[in-house]
């Protein structure tokens, strides 16, 4: 039972990561119907920019700083990421998308342009930083402290401050999207983008919106896979490519969909390769982790083809 | 209607495998007359390096490429030579799937007479039979799996003991402390074969030992760190490369384990020390390779190299020296004998007996340094730096 619950804890944390990313991709989804294939790259450029501004703040190496300094890096941190996230992805959407869809551009054509964009701006970041995965943030805290410690269920600090960003981060879209005007505007675009032009919503400063939220989200991830893991130019594949299995597990365009596909998809990573739980035994095995991930990506298409919670960011917000 | 643009297509396709053609006979022309031209007597030879010049695993690639090219350019000082060496570079990421190009760009030009590389077991399995059709000598400085000698390559080998060395000299290592431990490869070719090496010695030497597979594009190795934890493995051994192994320690420190760490020669390189930091000292390393820094016979090298490139020389750097070094000697040796084309480059090859700063080299029939010469060596990251604890049978 403590295994299980240490490995469900790591699942979640991978899960979180997964659901701030695939918002991103289930938004874009929503507004223009088609999958945004350069968003794992917003996610990178958020873990750069954040990278920099903070090594820029409080220098490389290690820092020994009160909770209050570790909780402003944090923050700073967050938006940090999160701006530039969004700032990249508004000016994807201006690049790439924006002529594209004022020349009424066939489908296809929106999917290689982003394809386009996500090597260029990953090679850009290769040339501009380097290719290693070597780009460490300062230590400013002690990553490994474990926050708790109950009976062997631990949780370090690293994975309470993840799994606490997504979820609030994950609230605070919901709101908006449910309760204000903005939220509004996007789901009547999602909804029918025509008949809420008629209605007196500016299509292209919501889709520009909708870039920038879903931009931000990711970025602000960047900067936690960043802070947990590393940065380097090619971080965002892998994460992207399972951000958007958990985005289409979930029911792309649904924006809970999106969170829950994310944290299934971590906890199932985590949790069935590694089954019974037991001493260092194991049913399946790790190596077959993507296996296992896409193995439940198609049980549940085969059964609930629009995901678990259906499609449309309309509808189901 | 539908037979039209067929019918162009056909066209262009025509068009193009002339001008393909073309542009191919014209070259060979060219460089054809170059080589064939010079027989015997050119002045200039071109040795090629192809490694991973970028990517995660890029560092090994530089520090190999820059052993080879110190080698080069003490070579063309040496007026006695009677040539000059040239060396070109071909980037294969490390990558099997990106070899086979690497290779083609080489194997076009004539001017080159042999290969340093490819650094990486897995694209050395791609491309050593194109190199071997093709003629040219492959001396390897660093694709240590154990079974590249089994596969028959004509033109291929190796300067140093490879894995089903460097594998059961770990695991008996690891036997002297652990009594249950974890296996970890990465799925590579590499990675596959030694942790295979590694896990079977140790299951001889008694020991209880828990396999498992985690793909090289992880970067959350929380789930297998707790695994392994959980297993209550008193050491564990990584089987895999350098930028990967820096996330799995930082993985494993955050899970919390407290036994030995200890992986192979893909994973001792400043990319793992950087990279891992804090939570990288106390790993340990083996290899089949020199410490350039401490290595008497390499003080020259170590001292040339610094000057040249203002780093130390690294994993790999004294082994591409060595090699190129073999490659120019054999050339020399070629020229004295009358003729120097790939064939006899490498004929020079087969026979070396040389000296280098890794040891003395020579090859047996299948290309690989014979069994039992050449020394495994231990190492660990102590604070940041890699130093080198001697030999692995004698180390404690």
């Amino acid at each position: 039972m403590t295994d299980f619950l240490n490995f469900l804890i790591a699942g979640l944390t991978r899960g979180s990561i997964y659901a701030l990313i695939a918002l991103g991709y289930t938004l874009v989804y929503g507004v223009l119907q088609l999958i945004n294939f350069a968003h794992s790259e917003v996610f990178m450029s958020g873990a750069f920019g954040s990278l920099i501004i903070v090594q820029s703040v409080i220098g490389r190496g290690v820092h020994h700083l009160p909770w209050y300094g570790v909780t402003g890096v944090l923050l700073l941190g967050l938006t940090s990421g999160a701006l530039i996230g969004a700032i990249v992805a508004w000016g994807l959407e201006r690049v790439a998308y924006r002529p594209l869809r004022k020349r009424g551009a066939p489908k296809l054509a929106f999917l290689i342009s982003a394809i386009g964009m996500s090597f260029f701006l990953s090679q850009l970041a290769g040339k501009l930083f380097n290719r290693f995965s070597d780009n460490n943030f300062p230590t400013y805290y002690n990553v490994n402290k474990h926050l708790f410690d109950i009976r062997g269920v631990h949780i370090s600090l690293i994975q309470t401050i993840m799994i606490v960003s997504a979820v609030v981060m994950m609230l605070f879209l919901d709101t908006l999207v449910t309760h204000t005007k903005l939220g509004k505007s996007i789901r009547g675009v999602a909804e029918d983008a025509q008949t809420a032009a008629l209605m007196g919503i500016n299509i292209d400063k919501t889709i520009s919106r909708t870039f920038i939220i879903g931009g931000a989200l990711g970025g602000a991830a960047g900067f936690l896979f960043g802070s947990a893991f590393t940065v380097y130019n090619t971080m965002g594949f892998i994460p992207g490519v399972k951000a958007f299995a958990a985005a289409v597990l979930g029911g792309i365009g649904n924006i809970r969909g999106a969170m829950l596909g994310g944290l299934l998809l971590g906890v199932v990573e985590s949790l069935v390769p590694t089954a019974p739980w037991v001493g260092g035994h194991t049913w399946i095995g790790t190596q077959w982790t993507d296996v296992v991930a896409f193995v439940v990506l198609v049980l549940v298409l085969m059964f609930r083809p629009t995901g678990i919670l259906g499609e449309r960011l309309g509808r189901a917000a | 209607m539908r037979t039209r643009p067929l019918a162009k297509v056909a066209a262009l396709g025509v068009v193009g495998a002339l001008a393909l053609t073309g542009c191919g006979s014209s070259n060979n022309s060219s460089k054809g007359g170059l080589s064939s031209g010079g027989g015997g007597n050119a002045t200039s030879y071109t040795i090629a390096f192809e490694g991973p010049l970028s990517g995660d695993n890029a560092q090994l690639g530089i520090n190999e490429y820059n052993g080879a090219q110190l080698a080069i350019a003490e070579a063309n000082k040496d007026s006695s030579l009677g040539f000059k060496v040239k060396l070109s570079k071909s980037d294969d990421q490390g990558d099997p799937a990106k070899a086979p190009a690497a290779a083609a760009s080489i194997i076009q030009d004539d001017t080159v007479m042999g290969v340093v590389g490819p650094s990486f077991s897995g694209a050395t399995k791609a491309v050593a039979a194109k190199f071997g059709a093709a003629g040219i000598s492959i001396v390897n400085p660093s694709a240590s799996a154990g079974d590249i000698q089994t596969l028959g390559f004509k033109t291929w080998h190796r300067i140093f003991p490879n894995d089903n060395a460097e594998g059961p000299a770990g695991a008996d290592w690891i036997a002297k402390h652990a009594k249950k431990v974890f296996v970890i490869n990465d799925l590579s070719a590499y990675g596959a074969g030694v942790s295979a090496s590694v896990a079977s010695q140790l299951k001889k030497d008694g020991d209880t030992v828990i396999t498992q597979g985690v793909d090289a594009k992880t970067t959350d190795y929380g789930p297998i760190s707790q695994q392994v934890v959980n297993s209550g493995a008193k050491a564990v051994w990584y089987g895999g490369y350098d930028a990967q192994a820096a996330l799995f320690a930082k993985a494993l420190a955050a899970a919390g384990f407290k036994g030995i760490r200890i992986s192979g020669n893909g994973v001792k390189s400043s990319v793992f020390t950087t990279g891992a930091g804090a939570a990288g000292h106390g790993w340990y390393f083996t290899c089949g390779c020199q410490d350039a820094t401490v290595a008497p016979s390499a003080k020259s090298f170590t001292a040339a190299y610094t000057a040249m490139f203002n780093t130390p020389p690294s994993t790999y750097s004294p082994e591409a020296y060595d090699a190129t070094n073999i490659l120019i000697q054999a050339i020399k040796a070629a020229k004295a004998a009358g003729s120097v084309t790939r064939s006899t480059v490498n004929d020079q090859v087969n026979k070396t007996d040389y000296t280098g700063i890794t040891g003395q080299i020579s090859f047996g029939t299948d290309g690989d340094l014979p069994p039992g010469k050449g020394t495994v060596n231990l190492f660990i990251d102590q604070g940041g730096n890699i130093k080198s604890l001697g030999d692995i049978t004698q180390a404690k």
